[in-house]
C-alpha cells in the first residue's frame, strides 16, 4: 500500500501528470491516423525521451500507449480505416453502425468500452502483477503451440457468409508468414536473395498498407463511382447522439467482463499479442449475440452493426495494454512489441524492468503501474474532446482530398518505421493486395490472424517437438501439459459446436418440426 | 642528415595528420544503427553519441536507425557508403557472420573497424532452482543426453557458442530458437528449457535479482559481479574467450588520419565517468579496444565462426 502511495506521489507532480494528459492526447491522436500507430510513435519519440526526466518520459509513453489503441477505432468507425492494428475488426461492426447515421452511437460504445477495458487491466496490473506474472511463467512451449491453434481457431467466428473465400484468406496469411529467415532451420525462404526479405515481409508497413493504403482505394473507387454517375458526393455518417442508455450498458455489460478478462489473459502471455485477443473476443462476443439477440426485428445482423461487435474488440485491447506490463515490470518479459520499446526507453535512463526494478528504483516502477489507472481515468473525457474534433475536422475535408492525406499518412508511417524505402513498396503493394481481395469478396480479417500467429505457430510447435524429442502427443498430454490439452479442446470445440448446429438445424428442418433453415451461422 | 631527414618527415606527417584531422568533422557524422530504436544496440549508441558531442565542436554524431533484415539493410548501407568518415557503422559480431549465413552483399573486408566499446562475453545460464548446481554437473549431464538450452536463433553467435563446446567438451545440446530476448528468458525463469547461451550483458540484471544462475562465463577472467563464477577455461571447457562485441566501423578506404580521430573521440568517451555510469546503469560493461586491437578481435571471431560454420554446414 505505502508504494501504491509512493507510486501516486510521484505520479502527481504537476510535470508527470501534465506528461501523462499530454500523452493520452497524443496517442489518441496518432491512433486515429491512419498510417501512423503507437510503435511508429514510440520509435519516433525514444530520441526525444533522452532529455526527458526518466519519469516524465514513461508517463508519456504510458499515455501513448494506452491513447493509441483507444484512438484508432475513431476513423475504424468513421471512415472504416483502422487507425491502428488493434481497431481492424471495429471496423466491421462500427461502420455498419455509422452508415446507419448512429456514428455517435458507434464511437461512444468504442471508447466507453475502452475504458472499461482499460481500468480493468490497470486494477489487474496494480493487485494481481505477481501473481499473474507466476501464470505467466507456467506457458512453455507446448502452451504456447496450443495458444497460436486456439488463436488461430477464432477464425471461425469470422467466417461469416463464404466459408471457403475465409479460409482462402486464412491460408494467404500463413503462406505469406513464411516468407524469410526460418526461425526453425535458420535458412531464408522465399526471399529472392532481397536482404529486406530476410525477416519476412516487414509488418508495420504490411499493416499500413493493407488498411490505409486500401482503404485510401476504396475512396477513390467511391469517387470514381458516384462521378459516373454524375450525382453529389455522399455525405460521411453524421454523427448523432453519443448517450448510451442505461439499457445498452446493461447489455454490454457481460460482453465488457469476458473480453477484459481474454485481453487480461492475452496481455499477461508474452509473445502472445493484441491482435490474437481482439479475434478472441469477437468470436466470443459472436457467439452470445446470436444465441440471444440475432434475429430480433430492430436487432442489427452481426457484421451489420451490432454493439457487441464494437464493444469486444475495443474492452480487448485496452486490457491487454496494462496487463502487458505484468511480465515486463516484475520479471523483465516483455509482452508485446510495444511493451519491449518500453525496455529500450528504460535503458536510456539506466532502468532495467525486472525484480531489481522495485528493489531499486520503486517509485519509478510503481509510478508505471498508477499511471496506466489514471490514464485511463483522464482518457474518457479526452477521447470525446478528440472525437469531437477529429471527427469534425473529417466532415470538413472533401473525399478527394482525403485520399491525399490517407496516402501520404501511409507513406510517412511506413517509411519512418525503421527508415527504409523498400518499406513504402511494401504499403503499396499490400494496398493492392487488400483492395483485391476486397473486390472479390475475400475478407481481410482471417488473412490478417494467419499472418500474425504464422510464424509463432510454426516456432512454437517445432520447439515443442524439439523438448518432446518428437512426440506429437505432448500437444494433448493432460497430465503433463494439462493447460495446453484444455486449449486443444477448446480449440475443437470451436470448430465442431458450429458444425454440429448447422447440421442440428439442418435435420431439424428435414423432419418439418423447425423453423425454415437459416443459412449455416458458422 | 638522414636522421633529421627522417625527423623532418616524422614531424611533417604528423603535422599534415593534425592538419586533416582539424578538418574533419566540419558537419554532423551519421551513426547508422542497423536496428530499430529501442534495442541494445540503440541504446549503447545513444549514449555514445550523447558523450561524443561533449568533445565535438561544431559538429554532432547523430545517430539513424536503418532497420531490416536483421540488421543487413543497415549495414549495407554503411558498406557503400562513401568513405569520408561522415557515415558510421554500429558495428556487432553479426556483420563477420552474415555474409556466410544471410547472404549479405558484403564482406567483413568492406569495413575499417575504429574502436570496440562494449565485449559482452557469453554466459551458461540456468534457472534459479535447476538441478544443475555447478558447470561440472551441468557439462556432465550434457555428455550424457543432450541438454535443452534457449538461444537468440540459429546461426547466432550463442547457437555457435553451443557448437562451439560440442566439438571441444563432447556436449550434446538441442537448441530452441527464440524470437528475443524476452521469449528466451521466460522459458528459463520457467523452467521450460534447461539453460541458455546468453551475452553476460543480457544475463547479468537478471541474475542479479536471483531468478537465473550463471553457470561459467566464457572470458579470459572473472567478472567482478560474479566472482564465484568461472570461466570456461577454468572449467576445462577449452574455449578462451566468446564474446559478442559492439563497435564503430566505417567504409574500408576512409582516410587513416579520420579513423584515428574516431578511435581517439572513442577513448575520450570510454573515459568519461558520466557515460560509464549510464553504460552500467543499463546493464553494458564499457570497455575501450583501439583500432587494431578490434580488428583481432573480428579477425579472431571470423576464424573460430568459420570453422563452425563450415562443420555444421549452416551456410546458405
Amino acid at each position: 500500500m505505502d508504494q501504491i502511495l509512493l507510486g501516486f506521489t510521484q505520479l502527481l507532480q504537476p510535470t508527470v501528470l501534465s506528461m501523462v494528459m499530454l500523452g493520452v492526447l497524443a496517442g489518441l491522436i496518432v491512433g486515429s491516423i491512419p498510417g501512423i500507430n503507437d510503435n511508429i510513435a514510440f520509435a519516433v519519440f525514444i530520441p526525444f525521451s533522452f532529455s526527458l526526466p526518466a519519469d516524465q518520459a514513461l508517463a508519456l509513453m504510458v499515455g501513448v500507449y494506452c491513447a493509441a489503441a483507444a484512438g484508432g477505432a475513431i476513423p475504424a468507425i468513421m471512415l472504416k480505416v483502422p487507425g491502428t492494428a488493434s481497431a481492424l475488426i471495429t471496423t466491421i461492426d462500427g461502420n455498419a453502425m455509422a452508415r446507419k447515421g448512429q456514428a455517435g452511437r458507434a464511437l461512444s460504445i468504442a471508447m466507453t468500452s475502452s475504458v472499461v477495458g482499460g481500468l480493468l487491466s490497470s486494477l489487474v496490473l496494480l493487485v494481481c502483477a505477481p501473481a499473474l506474472a507466476e501464470v505467466a511463467l507456467r506457458f512453455g512451449y507446448v502452451e504456447n503451440a496450443a495458444l497460436t491453434i486456439l488463436g488461430l481457431s477464432s477464425v471461425v467466428g469470422l467466417l461469416s457468409g463464404n466459408i471457403l473465400k475465409g479460409i482462402i484468406s486464412a491460408a494467404l496469411g500463413l503462406l505469406v508468414a513464411t516468407i524469410g529467415y526460418s526461425q526453425v532451420t535458420g535458412f531464408p525462404r522465399y526471399t529472392f536473395g532481397s536482404v529486406n526479405l530476410i525477416e519476412g515481409i516487414p509488418f508495420v508497413p504490411m499493416l499500413v498498407g493493407l488498411f490505409g493504403v486500401a482503404a485510401a482505394f476504396d475512396l477513390l473507387r467511391d469517387i470514381v463511382d458516384e462521378r459516373s454517375r454524375g450525382g453529389a458526393s455522399a455525405s460521411l455518417p453524421v454523427i448523432g447522439s453519443m448517450k448510451l442508455d442505461s439499457g445498452l450498458i446493461r447489455r454490454l455489460l457481460p460482453v465488457w467482463g469476458t473480453s477484459s478478462a481474454i485481453g487480461n489473459f492475452i496481455g499477461v502471455l508474452p509473445g502472445a499479442g493484441m491482435l490474437m485477443a481482439i479475434y478472441l473476443a469477437y468470436d466470443q462476443a459472436g457467439r452470445r449475440f446470436r444465441r440471444r439477440f440475432a434475429g430480433r426485428d430492430d436487432e442489427a445482423a452481426w457484421g451489420e452493426g451490432a454493439p457487441e461487435g464494437i464493444a469486444a474488440p475495443e474492452a480487448a485491447n485496452n486490457a491487454v495494454t496494462a496487463s502487458s506490463m505484468v511480465p515486463l515490470l516484475s520479471l523483465g518479459i516483455p509482452g508485446n512489441s510495444t511493451s519491449a520499446l518500453f525496455i529500450g526507453a528504460m535503458a536510456l535512463h539506466g532502468l532495467v524492468p525486472g525484480p531489481l526494478l522495485f528493489a531499486q528504483h520503486g517509485d519509478i516502477a510503481w509510478m508505471i503501474i498508477v499511471a496506466f489507472l489514471v490514464c485511463n481515468i483522464v482518457m474518457w473525457p479526452m477521447a470525446f474532446l478528440v472525437i469531437r474534433v477529429v471527427s469534425r475536422t473529417i466532415f470538413s475535408i472533401p473525399k478527394s482530398v482525403m485520399v491525399g492525406i490517407i496516402l501520404l499518412l501511409c507513406v510517412l508511417g511506413a517509411y519512418s518505421d525503421g527508415n527504409n524505402q523498400f518499406n513504402v513498396w511494401v504499403a503499396l503493394g499490400a494496398g493492392i493486395v487488400a483492395f483485391a481481395m476486397n473486390l472479390s469478396g475475400i475478407p481481410l480479417g482471417p488473412a490478417i490472424l494467419g499472418l500474425v500467429l504464422g510464424a509463432q505457430m510454426e516456432a512454437s510447435i517445432s520447439n515443442s517437438l524439439a523438448i518432446s524429442q518428437g512426440n506429437w502427443l505432448v500437444f494433448v498430454d493432460p497430465v503433463g501439459h494439462p493447460i495446453a490439452a484444455a486449449m486443444m479442446a477448446l480449440s475443437a470445440i470451436m470448430w465442431i459446436a458450429p458444425a454440429l448446429g448447422a447440421l442440428r438445424r439442418r435435420r431439424a428442418d428435414r423432419t418439418g418440426s423447425g423453423q425454415p433453415a437459416r443459412v449455416s451461422d458458422t | 642528415m638522414m636522421k633529421s631527414l627522417g625527423l623532418a618527415l616524422v614531424l611533417g606527417g604528423a603535422l599534415a595528420t593534425s592538419a586533416l584531422a582539424q578538418d574533419y568533422p566540419v558537419r554532423d557524422i551519421d551513426l547508422v544503427v542497423p536496428f530499430a530504436p529501442g534495442g541494445a544496440v540503440d541504446v549503447t549508441s545513444r549514449l555514445i553519441a550523447e558523450a561524443a558531442n561533449g568533445f565535438l565542436d561544431g559538429a554532432e554524431v547523430v545517430v539513424s536507425n536503418r532497420a531490416g533484415g536483421g540488421g543487413v539493410v543497415g549495414q549495407s548501407f554503411v558498406a557503400n557508403a562513401e568513405p569520408d568518415g561522415y557515415t558510421l557503422l554500429a558495428m556487432t559480431s553479426s556483420v563477420v557472420t552474415n555474409p556466410q549465413l544471410k547472404g549479405a552483399p558484403y564482406e567483413v573486408a568492406d569495413f575499417t573497424p575504429v574502436a570496440a566499446y562494449n565485449l559482452d562475453p557469453e554466459v551458461i545460464a540456468v534457472p534459479a532452482d535447476s538441478r544443475f548446481a555447478t558447470i561440472e554437473d551441468f557439462i556432465n549431464a550434457a555428455r550424457e543426453a543432450p541438454l535443452t538450452m534457449t538461444i537468440a536463433g540459429i546461426g547466432t553467435s550463442h547457437h555457435m557458442a553451443g557448437l562451439a563446446l560440442t566439438s571441444t567438451a563432447k556436449a550434446q545440446f538441442t537448441y530452441v530458437p527464440a524470437k528475443g530476448f524476452g521469449e528466451q528468458l521466460q522459458a528459463v525463469i520457467g523452467g521450460h528449457a534447461d539453460g541458455a547461451f546468453w551475452p553476460m550483458g543480457e544475463a547479468m540484471s537478471h541474475a542479479k535479482s536471483g531468478t537465473v544462475r550463471i553457470l561459467a562465463v566464457a572470458s579470459d577472467m572473472r567478472d567482478a559481479n560474479f566472482p564465484d563464477v568461472p570461466t570456461f577455461e577454468e572449467a576445462g571447457l577449452g574455449i578462451p574467450i566468446w564474446a559478442t562485441f559492439r563497435g564503430w566501423a566505417v567504409p574500408a578506404g576512409t582516410p587513416e588520419p579520420v579513423v584515428a580521430f574516431l578511435s581517439e573521440l572513442m577513448e575520450k568517451i570510454a573515459k568519461d565517468e558520466t557515460y560509464q555510469k549510464k553504460m552500467a546503469d543499463g546493464g553494458f560493461d564499457a570497455t575501450y579496444r583501439n583500432a587494431d586491437d578490434f580488428q583481432k578481435i573480428i579477425t579472431s571471431y571470423a576464424e573460430q565462426a568459420s570453422v563452425i560454420i563450415k562443420e555444421n554446414n549452416l551456410s546458405e
